[in-house]
């Protein structure tokens, strides 16, 4: 009996023996890339979703898809058949854990570049692992305008930043004081207290100011907060004409809700990208969500008029996730599907060369809202578009710039007590 | 007493001290180990994360003060030296001294009130100690405030404290560290201080009817233990280029003084070492090879563990130690010694 288990265990043995030879053997030709996402804490879902994003994009690289118009799709890997190996990592939110897994990634794993992190505070110590390693970074979605302005040589970021953010949303306030006699003159900030939210309240500020508005409200709460009734209370007693929002997930939710409570609403509320652009948010508000604004780079409805080659690949992503691609997640996709063109095209993986072309080309983009991609200094994708789409029943309707507009913006907003 | 301490002899504990140091000086020599390797994170992490127990255990083991407000001083530290290089463009070594200076009068302050409560109170106090230093250091713009500072990319060498191609500086960076804490700690167990400490530990009314100055005791266990935590801040700090509240003062942190040292063996000289041999090693491999098995794996089976280590035995591994019949170096209880 003990021989048996000791044969048993022997041929065990063997057999994962041969199979990571196998493995090794079949891993020759292979390219790995770190995707490195807050996969637990609170912006799992966020990093599952964009970590699914990237698996989707290697999917369409490593394998044949002739269905698909998009870049590298009817080919089979790059540079003659190499395929795109992922290795995943969590950040855990944390800047401490992405800096040492983005460590772990390059030094242990061995890849050739990362694609990340979701939070910009956990985006800019791994990005100075790779940047001191002489490595490519490629980010997403990460907003914080101080990530593309730190001279890095190898950072590559494809969302718009928060400052391009703010910027549109002052332009819009005045088109509407312009066009829709929306006579707003005040402006009030709700943000949570983080990297993300700091960054964004203050280009957001400065642009108002800049633009002549007063700056009526500065609130600022802590992610994950249970209750914001004093915070919403403070921007009533205020009474901004209008609010820009950095909140994410379940804390835009909790605001919108407190603001029914409190029977409560300024003429126009815009929210980041980041956070608003989250399809379970639209599901869980519902029709209170209606005429909530904010900057969105995607949507299935922007992708049906504007980017109709994504509707394929995102049917490839949503078995994985069950959803459709939001704004973040996209960016991700784009990220892999850019570093893959520009291995492609400078026909090495010589990183110096690798950048250069990324850093010089204009690249097709059929996932990019605008479907072109081209990098300007510090690395910040300079095609980077989003436009403002207002909910109206749980789906992101379009309503700025004009060229893009599909409706008119429901300004202000109905009251609560007249919905 | 006294005259036997003045002219104490070497002890076992300080032969294997001095080895332990001796083999962990000569580890970067052994080609392979230490480089810039993941193995190498790991060790620097463990002699972090053991110093950081072993300043939290001078006032939470020796004297019996639970403090669940460490990361405060922590975070001071690592706002010295990341103020020093990032805001003043300095280097980073007279943040890390005055970090270091300002933690330990900042524990006085806190302290002194706080020392008035006893037991779980005065745990309670330090748990909204951290949450009022989070808050204020959030919206404290001349500290970087939500946005935190982030370090430019500086040369490598001992003058900036970082290092990119290698982490044998990083590496002998940590181990000078643990050597400091953990020289500082053996010294106040075997002088008057560590046997006041103990004292007091045991029954505050006893030892103040025998003469001991029990607030001066553990207001100096206070300062030399925020001083020490602060100093593992600035190395914090150096190590991820990066501070912002969260990372450094949050309960979260102050939680991995706690449990490391609870781990170990609190009030032991040994267990920090140990807790943070055992904990470090298997919170980062389980996050780095469990990740692909799904969100959050690595992270339910490392508190499986966690909990079986504590309901097995709550006195931590010098308590499994101790079971085995292994000699732990555990001191007896001061009545017996004298």
């Amino acid at each position: 009996m003990q021989k048996r288990k000791f044969l048993s265990f022997v041929s065990l043995l063997v057999f994962v023996l041969l199979l990571s030879a196998g493995s090794a053997l079949a891993a020759e030709n292979v390219l790995k890339l770190g995707v490195l996402f807050p996969l637990t804490g609170p912006c799992a879902t966020a990093g599952q979703r964009c970590v699914a994003a990237v698996e989707t994009a290697a999917e369409v690289i490593n394998n044949k898809h002739p269905e698909l118009d998009v870049p590298l799709a009817k080919q089979e890997g790059i540079l003659k058949g190499m395929k795109i190996q992922l290795v995943v990592a969590d950040t855990q939110g944390k800047p401490d854990v992405a800096k040492s897994e983005a460590e772990r990634l390059l030094n242990q794993e061995g890849v050739y570049a990362i694609i990340g992190s979701y939070n910009s505070s956990a985006s800019k110590p791994a990005s100075a692992v790779t940047e001191r390693a002489k490595k490519l970074f490629m980010c997403g979605c990460s907003s914080s305008a101080a990530l593309t302005e730190r001279d890095f040589k190898y950072f590559f970021r494809l969302a718009p930043t928060d400052k391009t953010e703010s910027k549109e949303f002052v332009e819009y306030i005045e088109w509407l004081n312009k066009n829709q006699k929306a006579g707003i003159k005040t402006i009030g900030l709700i943000y949570e207290n983080t990297e993300f939210g700091k960054h964004a309240a203050d280009e957001g500020k400065a642009a108002a100011k800049a633009a002549g508005f007063e700056v009526v409200a500065d609130v600022a709460f802590n992610p994950g907060a249970t209750n914001l009734n004093s915070e919403v209370q403070t921007l009533k007693a205020k009474n901004p004409d209008a609010v820009f929002g950095a909140c994410l997930g379940g804390d835009y939710t909790l605001w919108v809700r407190t603001m029914k409570q409190m029977n409560w609403l300024p003429k126009v509320a815009l929210n980041y990208c980041t956070g608003y652009q989250d399809p379970k948010i639209a599901q869980q508000l519902a029709a209170d969500g209606n005429f909530f604004m904010g900057g969105t780079g995607y949507s299935p409805e922007i992708g049906a008029k504007y980017m109709k080659k994504v509707a394929a690949v995102e049917k490839i992503y949503s078995k994985k996730v069950g959803v459709p691609f939001d704004s973040d997640s996209i960016q991700e996709a784009v990220a892999l599907f850019i570093l893959a063109q520009a291995i492609e095209k400078a026909g090495t993986l010589d990183v110096d060369k690798v950048a250069e072309v990324i850093r010089t080309t204009t690249f097709d983009s059929p996932l990019s809202l605008g479907g072109k991609v081209a990098f300007g200094p510090g690395g910040q994708n300079m095609k980077a578009t989003s436009i403002i789409t207002q909910l109206h029943d749980g789906k992101y309707v379009p309503v700025y710039p004009p060229s893009y507009a599909e409706t008119k913006a429901t300004v202000p907003m109905t009251p609560w007590d007249k919905r | 007493m006294v005259r036997n301490m003045k002219t104490r002899k070497l002890e076992t504990k300080d032969f294997i001290w001095i080895g332990l140091i001796g083999i962990l000086a000569a580890l970067p020599l052994v080609p392979g180990l230490i480089g810039n390797s993941f193995r190498a994170h790991v060790l620097i992490l463990i002699l972090l994360y053991a110093s950081m127990a072993q300043s939290w255990n001078i006032v939470s083991g020796y004297a019996g003060q639970v403090s669940f407000g460490h990361s405060v001083f922590f975070g001071i530290g690592a706002y010295g030296a990341g103020m020093a290089v990032v805001t003043y463009g300095l280097t980073p070594w007279p943040g890390l001294l005055a970090g270091a200076v300002l933690a330990a009068l900042v524990s006085l302050l806190i302290s002194y009130p706080c020392f008035k409560l006893k037991g779980h109170y005065f745990a309670i106090a330090t748990f909204a100690i951290v949450e009022i230093f989070n808050r204020l250091f959030m919206v404290w713009d001349w500290v970087g405030g939500a946005l935190g500072l982030d370090y430019p990319i500086l040369p490598d060498g001992w003058k900036n404290f970082v290092w990119s191609e290698t982490k044998v500086g990083f590496y002998y960076g940590a181990l000078g560290l643990f050597i400091l804490i953990f020289g500082v700690v053996r010294w106040i167990e075997t002088h008057r201080l560590g046997y006041y400490l103990r004292a007091v530990r045991e029954g505050q009314e006893t030892a103040e009817s025998l003469g001991v100055n029990s607030s001066a005791v553990k207001l100096s266990a206070m300062a030399f233990s925020a001083f020490l935590a602060a100093l593992c801040g600035g190395f914090f700090v150096q190590y991820n280029y990066r501070v912002d509240p969260p990372m450094v003062m949050s309960l979260d942190m102050s939680m991995k003084f706690v449990l490391i040292t609870i781990l170990g063996g609190v009030g032991n000289f040994w267990g920090p070492l140990l807790g943070a041999a055992i904990l470090v090693p298997l919170q980062e491999y389980s996050r780095a090879y469990l990740t692909s098995l799904g969100s959050g794996v690595d992270l339910i089976i490392f508190g499986i563990i966690i909990m079986l280590m504590m309901i097995r035995q709550p006195k931590g591994i010098m308590g499994i130690l101790q079971d085995l019949g292994i000699k732990t170096g555990q001191r007896k209880p001061e009545r017996e010694e004298n």
